[in-house]
């Protein structure tokens, strides 16, 4: 099938050159519309921080099957697209066609291929790119059975593999291992000491599972505003930290101290305040704020950046450990697809191959008429029919049992007999 | 003699051909059976993942329990006693009660993924039970009373309780350490969390104590009128009162003191033990009248 695929991504370039050919939907509606047409039929791209992609259906009156448009000239068109030649070179980009390039596409949507394994967010940005490019009208019904193909691919790998599970990222592990000691966040309050990224990452995730109450505790008063602001909340005072220890089940630490912010004795003293309720504490600044010997306490989980990594690193074991089964199911989708596809493309030539002969066989009856007697004339046209039927017979049969071969042999026989047989016109799938 | 001898005989072969009896025998064997497939599905789903077992160990937990508890009416039916004549009958109830006990908290809980640890008891219960229980026609008649059923059953339906409340007291300790030590295995990923499992256990206690009440108060109306050598001293009356009198301090405590985490797990462990040591070294050695095999 005369589908090409060029990109680059996070294995082929370091961010700040993919980062050049990152597209903006208007970008990706102006560059899909001056590729429809020429080279392609029918084209979408696809553009996120790790990944731009262009997928294109070529026309085989601008190049047929042994000849796929340049993918130099497709890449150069690509970089120039976005005025990147000095920082992205050719090498930067990949290219595949064919069920290679499907293949690739399939992974993509599984999430097998994204820096993080089993980060499926990707499904959802290739369905935004692909309406941009249908709205633009550049595809076509192709595309759109090789969307639903896709959509399945992801929807399958989200219910039956566990790729997507476990958290990969130190903000969800740190709400996860909560949801590990608590049952209910909604009746849990939290802390959070200290407006850096990863702090505030964990305190919207913690928002995002409906946590009971969040308090910000910033050495900047007016930080600790702006963030109760954004995410919602309590302002605390930084000096009233300790005493907080005995209010809220949960704390976050994240702040630059050369000292111990939480000494042993600060979550003992809270310790017996709070009637030894569990207290759940996850330090990730750099040097540690709060004293590892509080772990030693009872009904106290204290956790750092050690801690945290493991969860992440035994999360990423087992989404890897899921790779095969979803190959699995690429596997499965893609055979689909390409017998969807092959279907196609044969019933199409076969009912060519038939009209042509049909109209040769009309011409030359009506050519010859005259010089049969009337009570001749139907059987002449009966016999003639007949002779077609047997000439065709085989060859029909042949063209429909190719379903051992492969993708490539059936689509160079087809090319054979429309070559042989003169069938130039374009045959595209329909829906 | 001999026209008796002759009775008897015939009596004998009526028990072996009726089809009751038949299906009694079938039960037997066929009891361990579900429980180990019961458990088998629990330990897929727990260790595995399976999404097969996930969907079958439930109803087949209900399956496994229907044939149990049909099992038990029809051998109360059919050798005229409730099932608690000898050890191997009682092994059997014992076992019927943890699956039952199981199956209420599972439901009230909505918590799915614990069964294997509890069932796997209930498990080498009934198996022990299959292959030893007898068919005795002829028991005391002190044992036919339906009074005594319910003493026994729900005294055995709360011991099963309690047991329940110890595993999940155990497994609660085996979390809260792998969270404090940052293991992250199959325990962290598989078991519920702490607050979950501390709440399980509680529950536990809380049918266990409840079970054992009614088997007390049972008991003291029943006891004294059954049995001429009766004693407000038997070790086995004074351990069992024990046994509740802890477990309600210490549902007191929790709800007074307000003791939770950690500690109260270890009490509903170390409760577990001195009720076991009760039912078995007290029950063995010690209990006069309160003794029945």
């Amino acid at each position: 099938m005369n589908l090409i695929a060029v990109g680059i991504n996070h294995r082929t370039a370091p961010l700040e050159v993919r980062e050049k050919l990152w597209m903006s939907s208007d970008e990706i509606r102006k560059a899909v519309a001056d590729l429809k047409g020429r080279p392609f039929s029918e084209c979408f791209i696809v553009s996120t921080c790790n990944r731009t992609e262009l997928y294109g259906m070529y026309n085989s009156s601008e190049g047929d099957s042994e000849n796929p448009p340049d993918v130099d000239d497709l890449k150069d068109r690509l970089i120039a697209f976005k005025s990147a030649g000095s920082s992205v070179h050719r090498e930067h980009l990949y290219h595949m066609v064919s069920s290679n390039a499907i293949r690739h596409l399939f992974k993509v949507a599984s999430g097998i291929d994204s820096m993080v394994i089993g980060d499926i967010q990707i499904l959802s940005q290739i369905k935004d790119d692909f309406n941009l490019a249908s709205e633009e009208k550049a595809t076509g019904p192709f595309l759109h059975r090789l969307l639903q193909s896709t959509y399945h691919v992801g929807k399958r790998t989200r219910t039956e593999t566990t790729i997507t599970e476990g958290a990969v990222s130190v903000s969800y592990a740190a709400v996860e291992l909560a949801s590990k000691i608590f049952s209910d966040l909604s009746k849990k309050t939290a802390l959070l000491i200290g407006a850096g990224e990863t702090g505030e990452l964990t305190a919207k995730h913690l928002n995002g599972r409906g946590i009971g109450g969040l308090f910000v505790a910033n050495r900047t008063r007016s930080k600790a505003d702006d963030l109760v602001a954004a995410l919602g909340g309590k302002a605390v005072e930084f000096d009233a930290l300790q005493q907080m220890l005995a209010h809220v089940d949960i704390v976050v630490s994240s702040v630059t101290s050369d000292h111990y912010v939480i000494t042993k004795t600060d979550v003992q003293r809270a310790m017996k305040e709070r009637s030894h309720k569990p207290l759940f504490m996850i330090d990730i600044g750099v040097p540690r704020n709060i004293d590892p010997a509080a772990n030693n306490i009872e009904n106290v989980f204290l956790h750092d950046m050690d801690g945290i990594s493991a969860i992440i690193d035994g999360n990423l074991q087992k989404r890897r450990s899921e790779i095969p089964r979803v190959n699995e199911i690429v596997l499965e989708e893609l055979t689909e697809f390409t017998n969807w596809f092959n279907s196609l493309q044969v019933n199409p030539t076969i009912h060519d191959l038939r009209t042509h002969f049909e109209q040769v066989r009309q011409e030359e009856v009506e050519k010859n008429i005259n010089r049969f007697s009337a009570e001749d004339r139907e059987l002449l046209d009966l016999v003639t029919r007949r002779i077609v039927n047997k000439l065709l017979h085989l060859p029909t049969t042949n063209l429909k049992n190719g379903n051992e071969e492969s993708d490539e042999e059936k689509h160079k026989k087809l090319h054979i007999v429309r070559s042989l047989f003169g069938l130039h016109k374009e045959q595209m799938p329909k829906e | 003699m001999l026209r008796a001898l002759r009775k008897l005989k015939e009596k004998d072969d009526i028990i072996q051909e009726n089809p009751m009896k038949t299906l009694i025998d079938v039960f037997t064997v066929a009891l361990p059976l579900l429980y180990f497939s019961t458990v088998w599905a629990y330990a897929k789903a727990f260790f595995k993942d399976s999404a097969a077992a996930k969907r079958t160990k439930t109803p087949l937990l209900l399956a496994t329990l229907a044939v149990h508890l049909s099992y038990l009416l029809l051998r109360s039916a059919f050798f005229n006693h409730p099932p608690i004549t000898t050890i191997f009958e009682i092994m059997s109830i014992i076992a019927f009660s943890i699956g039952a006990a199981y199956a209420v908290i599972e439901f009230q809980t909505k918590v799915k993924n614990t069964g294997y640890f509890i069932l796997i008891l209930a498990f080498i219960f009934q198996t022990i039970s299959s292959f030893f229980i007898e068919n005795l026609s002829e028991v005391k008649p002190v044992l036919r009373s339906s009074l005594l059923g319910i003493h026994v059953s729900s005294a055995l339906l709360g011991y099963a309780a309690i047991a329940i409340s110890a595993v999940y007291g155990f497994l609660y300790l085996m979390l809260y350490h792998h969270i404090k030590s940052s293991r992250f295995g199959v325990i962290y990923t598989k078991l519920p969390n702490l607050e979950t499992l501390e709440k399980m256990s509680i529950l536990s206690i809380i049918f266990g104590f409840s079970f054992l009440t009614v088997a007390i108060a049972v008991g003291l109306i029943w006891l004294p009128r059954a049995f001429d050598h009766f004693s407000y001293f038997d070790p086995k009356l004074i351990g069992t009162v024990f046994i509740w009198a802890m477990y309600g301090a210490g549902l007191g405590a929790k709800k007074t003191i307000g003791w939770q985490g950690r500690k109260i797990m270890i009490l509903s462990i170390i409760a577990f033990a001195v009720s076991f040591f009760s039912l078995t070294i007290i029950n063995v050695y010690f209990s006069a009248f309160h003794k029945f095999y």
